[in-house]
């Protein structure tokens, strides 16, 4: 197992009030799964793929990553997880807009400590992948939505990590280029990659091998294939 | 492990450079701050330098000059000159003084054949060259024989020779000094130093090579209208030993003029010694108000850097999702501060220096940065790049990463 939860809590302060996000949330996910999470706007999905990518702690409960229980990991060595573990695609794709292409795929590389020529070389290699060779050296701003969530990806996947996680990635693109995007998913599940997508698109979810439903905070579904 | 320096020095310089016309606006401060340091310490040791050689052109440190006290008025009327007699006895209960000269001043007329010349002439006696440490460039300097035997002899300034002899040489030739018939018997050696932003008068020292000397016993005796001694100098046998000498002079002639402060006793050494601390708080007071530009400088670009980081929040984020650690975030930010700074620095020490040779050139003192001056400016730059860069750092890396990624 990959990825454990037990009870997850989560709270936010918001002036005086508190509001709950997760109510107990248990899900297990296997390595080399490709899961959607999907619920409506404000179910508390997203704040779950941020306790789950350890960017976020929980108010309560427990996570186990690789089973390993994330809050006894010092910062230091949840940075290291983030850099070489998961990888992170979100809808409004997050590059650096004052970075080239190929800076911006080599930004976990540097973290990693890898030397500017072995960046250079790796970023070239996954930017292929995704079929983006050619624009190296453009800025993301001359790229169309769908060519920068591929190279969103491949910063997500750059590090070679064992988890992808993605936050509606496909929510700001066109029918086209979602397919696009979702066909490269499919390569990474198939490449083993263990892949959890937070989607409100049926389409996206039809893609997983299982689909978690999430409302107020809670799995309505069960943990269940 | 955190991202190398060279690496963070490369993030900083591209963002830097993505970042063009803010970076311009954010080192001007520090441009400008750093260039004043330059120029300031500069011009104060440039300053410095000019007095010293001033003070060594007039006869070096260990002088030691009595003069009249002009804003001084003896209720009991004590004599304001001394007697030659009164010369004598101080020079016998000074055996520290290695030269001492009683001068008496006029300011006479001088002919030759038609030449006709108004300048002052200096009653001395043969130790008057040693502590000056001004010699004749041409014939000899009065000598003891000359002061015994009340010569009429007359040592000229190059002034002098050129107005009365033009180019014809003196050595031997009779002149008229104050209606009596002087021999001239040597020529003083030319005297300079470039003015300091003086107009008109190149030679700061062009007053020296207007003057005449004579024995002091011819100018008593035979007289040219003054024979009052109201100022000697005296030379200490080295600058070390000059401020106690001086003590004692003033007590002796303090003694002679029953405790009146007639006169004003004066050491080069001493004079230098002060010279230096008015300087040193010339200088104090101009570094401080260039550090307070600095200090300016440094707040504006702490502001600069909070703006940046709200600005770059979501960047932030996005970095820490990716694998930055906190002391990643905090280096990239503080070392572009420090960059900034630091370049600042560098744009203000080239500034300073060029602005120092217009200045040079306009007061004609020599001056140039030296390496610690350099060193000077650029630590402080680059100091206030860390303070001013810290509290951004940390702000910066204390950003939660949900949240920085929401930033709008």
């Amino acid at each position: 197992m990959i990825i454990s939860t037990g009870n997850i809590i989560k709270n936010y302060k918001m002036g005086k009030v508190i509001v709950s996000a997760l109510r107990g949330i248990d899900i297990e996910i296997q390595k080399g799964e490709l899961v959607a999470i999907m619920g409506p706007s404000g179910s508390g999905k997203s704040t779950l793929m941020h306790i789950l990518g350890c960017l976020d702690t929980p108010t309560a409960g427990k996570y186990f990553l690789n089973n390993e229980e994330v809050s006894k990991i010092k910062k230091a060595k949840l940075a290291k997880i983030r850099n070489k573990e998961i990888g992170f695609v979100f809808q409004t794709f997050n590059l650096l807009p004052h970075l080239n292409i190929q800076k911006n795929i080599e930004m976990p590389l540097m973290y990693s400590g890898l030397s500017g020529r072995k960046r250079a070389k790796i970023a070239k290699k996954v930017l292929g992948s995704v079929g983006l060779s050619d624009r190296l050296k453009h800025k993301p701003s001359e790229l169309s939505g769908g060519q920068r969530q591929r190279v969103a990806i491949a910063r997500a996947i750059v590090n070679n990590p064992s988890i992808i996680l993605a936050d509606e990635p496909t929510g700001n693109l066109d029918t086209t280029s979602g397919n696009d995007i979702l066909s490269i998913f499919s390569d990474l599940h198939t490449q083993g990659h263990t892949i959890i997508i937070v989607t409100h698109d049926q389409a996206v979810a039809k893609k997983a091998n299982r689909i978690i439903h999430i409302v107020d905070g809670l799995i309505q579904n069960g943990n269940t294939l | 492990m955190v991202i190398p320096f060279k690496e963070s020095i490369i993030v900083g310089f591209s963002d830097l450079w993505s970042r063009k016309i803010r970076t311009l606006v954010t080192i001007t401060g520090i441009i400008l701050g750093t260039m004043s340091i330059i120029v300031v310490l500069s011009l104060m040791n440039g300053i410095q330098k000019k007095t010293m050689e001033w003070m060594m052109e007039r006869g070096g440190l260990a002088k030691i000059t009595v003069r009249r006290d002009w804003n001084y008025e003896s209720p009991t009327n004590e004599p304001k000159v001394f007697t030659l007699r009164e010369i004598n006895l101080i020079k016998s209960l000074v055996p520290e003084a290695k030269y001492m000269n009683p001068v008496i001043r006029a300011y006479i007329k001088y002919s030759y054949k038609k030449n006709n010349y108004w300048g002052p002439v200096r009653g001395v006696l043969t130790d008057f060259s040693a502590i000056e440490e001004w010699d004749v460039e041409k014939g000899r300097f009065i000598n003891e024989i000359d002061i015994r035997e009340y010569s009429d002899v007359i040592v000229i300034g190059t002034k002098v020779k050129e107005e009365l002899f033009g180019n014809e040489d003196p050595i031997g030739k009779w002149i008229t000094a104050h209606g009596k018939r002087v021999q001239v018997i040597g020529i003083m050696k030319h005297r300079f130093m470039e003015n300091s932003g003086a107009v008109g008068n190149d030679n700061a020292l062009s007053y020296l090579n207007r003057r005449c000397f004579i024995p002091l016993s011819t100018m008593v005796r035979k007289g040219t209208g003054n024979d009052e001694i109201n100022s000697f100098t005296v030379k200490a046998y080295d600058a070390n030993s000059a401020p106690d000498l001086r003590e004692k002079l003033e007590a002796i002639i303090l003694n002679l003029r029953h405790g009146e402060p007639v006169f004003r006793i004066e050491s080069a050494q001493e004079e230098a010694e002060k010279m230096k601390q008015q300087q040193l708080i010339f200088t104090i007071i101009f570094f401080l108000i260039s550090a307070i530009s600095m200090l300016v400088g440094g707040i504006v670009i702490m502001n600069i850097m909070l703006a940046t980081i709200k600005e770059r929040t979501r960047e932030i984020g996005i970095r820490i999702t990716v694998g930055a650690k906190r002391n990643d975030i905090f280096f990239q930010f503080l070392i572009q501060t420090i960059l900034i700074t630091f370049l600042g620095g560098i744009v203000g020490v080239f500034s300073g220096i060029s602005i120092l040779s217009y200045v040079s050139e306009y007061l004609k003192i020599e001056l140039f940065a030296n390496a610690f001056t350099i060193l000077i400016a650029i630590t402080v730059s680059v100091g206030l790049g860390m303070v001013s860069g810290i509290i951004p750092a940390i702000m910066a890396s204390r950003l939660n990463p949900v949240e920085a990624l929401r930033y709008e």
